[in-house]
């Protein structure tokens, strides 16, 4: 597990990560959401050890984080490139043995992961003759070689096609089927819904929220659809109620108190309203989306 | 998943960083090409100056019958005098008939007597080596005859008046060799220096806006890095330069100034150990030029300051003289070529060198250190270039 604690950065009077603390579990997809300039890319690079901390500190299975530590965690900075006009299999060789492995032993691990990807028929050319897809499937795999205890991915997804996201989606479950910790940071709220397992949540350089996805839905208060044969006005009279909108025979609302009793008792009396008014043909908590629990947060 | 092999951190990771520069270089094919154009020249000039010192200029110098004997004097005598140079005679009718031949090119000179000696007339020129060599032959044909007609002799005439030079150290030829070695050691410094210099300034600015300078960075310590580009360079431009100089001395084995190789090897030998000290010492400050840019069009303007330092090193090489170049000599980066130079001219004590790569060593720990800070706080900014100040305030 990687742990971060008050992790602060100052650039001169400005302070651009402030005070930020949370959890990377093991086995477990992290996503890392936020504005631009909210702090995500500092707060990687603070983790990887390659920006000082003004204040606070990185833990790794608990204790500081070493450099030892550091070089066994794969990474992957944004606006990612390797060198252009290098050979890709010497390339991947050329990291692999920067992070300590022996030659061999490297080209074998970087053979076996362009294979897998269906590059190895290119392992020759130079990395700029690739598509933007294939460079960033090098990319990952450069993170990959050395089996990483840890995975620090500055937007991933930026950029690839659906079938490269899925492919990319396949390979991080697979490492957190290992064991190992993924925190990626990623724009796009619909993936970082989809995928992960935990979010972080950072706005002007704090954290606004994190938790597991479900929790983080669990936090705000109910939302209820209502779907009835005639028109659904009559919604608004209901006490406890707070009507989003009414659309015909449909409404969406959310209950005021989040006590459980009490909810309760207002679903109970919309059930009774509008049974005395004719059918009620659904009604159903809505799931809240991430975007919405973003926009809320860092509103 | 945690066995050794894949904990242990890379041994020595700057060999791996200096051999993927080296690898890269001498894979890439403009700079084989340049190095191979570059052997050419130096082989064509050699070539060359042994082409033209075995040779022998042939001129027709055209005279009338009545100047005939003194021609056909020339016509013997010049190949004694100047082993360069023959004379080959054209008898004209007249001295106006001479002129014409001139004129159509038939022949190259015009003897003609005047009435206290002799002309040589030319169309635009006299060749130089021709009027030297007729001066003296024709000149000491006159004195003996002069001498004998006084009844003495040129023997008699000349005495007392011999000038002849001595001098205590070497000769003046083997001066001017020694200092034309100096000039184009030199030139080789300064071409080493500004063209390796781009190209590492260059690869850090590349690994710098690809971004892979934070990948190589979690791997390992920017030092690392540092000393292994610096490393790589350095290896590449002492190599390129000992290839050059190699091959010219070897070439230079061929020809007339054989002799004085000798006499230099110790200033060439001095000259290898200050470019591989000043080179490492450059090389680092090429190295913070590019890390303070953040893309290659950057560079022009953070290596700039360089590139004039660089031109004052080599054209301090020309100009310095007397005591402004002994001080200079001791002064990095100036020492680099002054110092060598003078030991080529045999001008320093055999303790100064020493004492001056003492300071170049002294004031190239201090610049590793300096550029270090610089290097590693200039990295990570890929935001516009980076000021000096900027990169030395910064935060790690």
């Amino acid at each position: 597990m990687i742990e971060t604690r008050g992790l602060t950065r100052r650039f001169g009077e400005r302070t651009v990560v402030d005070d930020v603390s949370f959890d990377v579990p093991a086995g477990m997809l992290t996503g890392f959401v936020g504005g631009n300039g909210a702090g995500k890319t500092t707060t990687m690079r603070m983790i990887m050890g390659l920006l000082g901390l003004s204040a606070g500190e990185v833990l790794w299975q608990g204790r500081p984080i070493a450099a030892a530590d550091r070089r066994r965690f794969g990474y992957m900075p944004e606006e990612r490139g390797l060198y252009p006009k290098q050979r890709i299999l010497d390339q991947l060789v050329y990291l692999g043995e920067l992070s300590g492995l022996p030659a061999a032993r490297a080209r074998a691990s970087a053979t076996e992961s362009l294979e897998r990807f269906g590059l190895a028929d290119r392992s020759g050319d130079r990395v700029e003759k690739l598509s933007l897809g294939n460079q960033q499937r090098v990319q990952i795999i450069a993170a990959l070689l050395n089996q990483p205890q840890a995975l620090i991915l500055d937007e991933p997804f930026s950029g690839l096609d659906p079938t490269a996201v899925d492919s990319m989606v396949d390979l991080l479950r697979e490492e957190t089927g290992r064991g190992v910790p993924v925190l990626f940071s990623s724009h796009q709220l619909d993936l970082v819904e989809r995928l992960c397992d935990r979010l972080v949540v950072l706005r002007a350089g704090e954290v606004v929220a994190q938790g597991g996805v479900e929790e983080l839905r669990a936090r705000g208060p109910e939302r209820l659809r209502v779907v009835t044969d005639r028109d659904a006005g009559w919604i608004r009279d209901i006490a406890g109620v707070h009507v989003l909108d009414v659309d015909g025979a449909e409404a969406l609302v959310e209950l005021a108190d989040q006590d459980e009793r009490a909810a309760d008792a207002v679903r109970r009396a919309i059930l009774t309203a509008g049974l005395d008014r004719g059918e009620v043909r659904e009604l159903a908590t809505v799931r809240t989306p991430l975007s919405e629990i973003y926009r809320e947060v860092t509103a | 998943m945690n066995d050794q092999t894949e904990t242990r951190a890379a041994e020595r990771p700057w060999l791996l960083v200096a051999r993927r520069e080296v690898v890269t270089r001498l894979t890439d094919k403009s700079f084989l090409i340049g190095t191979l154009i570059t052997l050419v020249l130096v082989v064509g000039f050699i070539g060359w100056t042994i082409w033209s010192e075995d040779r022998t200029e042939r001129v027709t110098v055209a005279a009338t019958a009545a100047d005939a004997a003194t021609a056909q004097l020339l016509e013997r005598e010049v190949p004694e005098v100047d082993d360069g140079l023959e004379v080959e005679l054209v008898e004209v009718a007249s001295d106006a008939a001479g002129v014409a031949a001139l004129e159509d090119e038939d022949a190259d000179v015009l003897l003609r007597a005047t009435d206290d000696g002799w002309t040589l007339v030319g169309r635009k020129e006299v060749p130089g080596d021709l009027t030297a060599a007729a001066e003296s032959i024709i000149g000491d044909a006159a004195l003996t005859a002069n001498a004998e007609r006084a009844g003495t002799s040129p023997a008699e005439l000349r005495q007392g008046g011999a000038v002849d030079t001595v001098l205590l150290e070497g000769d003046a030829e083997r001066q001017d060799f020694a200092q034309g070695m100096g000039f184009l050691l030199a030139f080789l410094f300064y071409f080493a220096a500004l063209g390796f210099g781009y190209t590492l300034s260059g690869s850090v600015v590349e690994e710098k806006a690809n971004r892979i300078v934070e990948i190589i960075t979690t791997k390992i310590p920017v030092r690392q890095l540092l000393i292994g580009k610096i490393a790589g360079n350095t290896l590449l431009a002492l190599g390129q330069t000992a290839l050059i100089v190699a091959v010219g001395l070897v070439g230079i084995s061929f020809t007339e100034y054989s002799s004085f190789l000798s006499g230099i090897s110790a200033g060439i030998g001095w000259f290898a150990v200050f470019f591989l000290v000043g080179f490492l010492f450059v090389a680092c400050w090429w190295a913070v030029a590019g890390a303070l840019a953040s893309r290659a069009e950057d560079l022009q303007t953070t290596a700039a300051p360089l590139t004039f330092v660089m031109m004052g090193v080599f054209f301090g090489a020309f100009l310095f003289e007397g005591t402004v170049q002994t001080v200079a000599s001791y002064v990095p980066p100036f020492s680099i070529v002054l110092m060598p130079i003078r030991v080529l001219n045999g001008d320093a004590a055999v303790g100064e060198p020493v004492a001056a790569i003492a300071i170049l060593l002294a004031a190239m720990a201090a610049t590793v250190v300096l550029a270090e800070r610089i290097y590693r706080r200039a990295l990570l900014q890929t935001q516009g270039r980076v000021t000096l100040k900027q990169a030395w305030a910064a935060a790690d």
